[in-house]
């Protein structure tokens, strides 16, 4: 099943969710249990449950097959990826470790394998995990990511409410208390940048500063700037054994 | 979980948090924490690693206050037991992870943005 994590009303996520006609369960998570409850700090992130309820992979990056993507995004990301082993291989000489960092992201196109690896061979799948497996690869959360979850909410709520100012001031606590979860930021950046963009079908995916009005950026970063300094391989780290 | 006083019954901090008060301790999945002084919303956070903070800095009073996850662990999963989740889909009707026992379930978080 999808869960889809936005504040906003269901209006937001339903042209996606109508334009892919699921046939599985699509649901919204207006308050990011995700992030809370699995560990989820970035999308897309899947989580692996068995027949009987336990968790045989934690929150990790994955993605569908790609054979349904139109050309324009294949190429996208076939450019993309080309220019990643561009960088790693000119950094390989000078900083070796950044290069490895550059090359570690998840393997996109090995995913959906492994999740059918585990579908046909259940828990002897190489891919299944251990309990202890489990919950020693999931997040960690030290206290302070707790507080950082503690002020999301806040800010979600008071966001709901038109109380904006407080809104913003509790994200930029959960962006300093968990500045590696993307979808606080994600989620807080798009906010404001649908504002900007005067809303429309792509105003939130918007989360840069408007040129000429930096000053009216109420947050210390933006996507672009965030994503652009982070290599794949802490974007996406990988975690699949392929 | 958001709350508008301190002052909570373990019945509410189970449907907020996961966390069930037993006689053995505050308790999720396979894992029980004991709660010597018995069960108040601030001592049982504490124990937990959850954070309690407040809406304002305004202490005589806040409003409202959010308390975050468990962190006692240091890892975000406790137990590889998966917690109940409840959501709604687009036209409201409820769901629950819980219902899905038997099947093999994905997970798949996603958001338009």
């Amino acid at each position: 099943m999808t869960v889809s994590l936005e504040m906003s009303d269901p209006d937001a996520s339903r042209p996606f969710i109508e334009a892919a006609e699921p046939t599985h369960p699509s649901l919204l998570d207006p308050t990011h249990q995700m992030d809370a409850l699995f560990g989820v700090v970035n999308i897309p992130n899947v989580v692996w449950i068995d027949e009987t309820g336990m968790i045989v992979r934690p929150a990790e990056p994955g993605w569908p097959p790609g054979d349904h993507y139109p050309e324009w995004l294949r190429s996208m990301l076939n450019d993309r990826d080309a220019q990643r082993e561009a960088k790693a291989a000119e950094m390989e000489a000078t900083d070796p470790e950044l290069a490895a960092k550059i090359r570690g992201g998840q393997v996109r196109a090995a995913y959906p394998d492994a999740i059918r690896d585990w579908a046909a061979h259940g828990a002897e799948s190489r891919f299944a995990m251990t309990p202890d497996q489990v919950v020693a690869s999931s997040q960690d959360r030290p206290q302070d990511k707790s507080a950082g979850a503690a002020h999301f909410g806040l800010a979600l709520h008071l966001w709901s409410t038109g109380d904006r100012d407080n809104a913003l001031a509790h994200f930029r606590e959960a962006h300093r208390l968990q500045p590696d979860n993307w979808t606080y930021k994600r989620q807080a950046w798009s906010l404001v940048g649908n504002e900007a963009a005067g809303g429309g079908e792509l105003g939130r995916f918007n989360q840069v500063p408007t040129p000429g009005q930096e000053h009216d950026w109420p947050f210390e970063s933006d996507f672009a700037t965030d994503a652009g300094a982070t290599p794949a391989g802490d974007y996406y780290p990988r975690t699949l054994d392929v | 979980m958001l709350v508008d006083s301190l002052n909570m019954d373990p019945e509410a901090f189970h449907e907020g948090t996961g966390w069930e008060i037993k006689p053995e301790g505050a308790c999720k999945g396979d894992v029980c924490v004991p709660l010597p002084d018995g069960f108040d919303l601030r001592s049982t956070a504490e124990r937990l690693g959850m954070a309690i903070v407040p809406a304002s800095d305004d202490d005589a009073d806040p409003r409202m206050w959010a308390v975050g996850p468990e962190s006692l662990t240091g890892r975000a999963l406790v137990s590889a037991e998966a917690p109940e989740l409840v959501l709604q889909d687009l036209d409201g009707n409820p769901w629950r992870l819980s219902s899905m026992r038997g099947k093999k379930v994905l997970l798949v978080a996603w958001a338009p943005y």
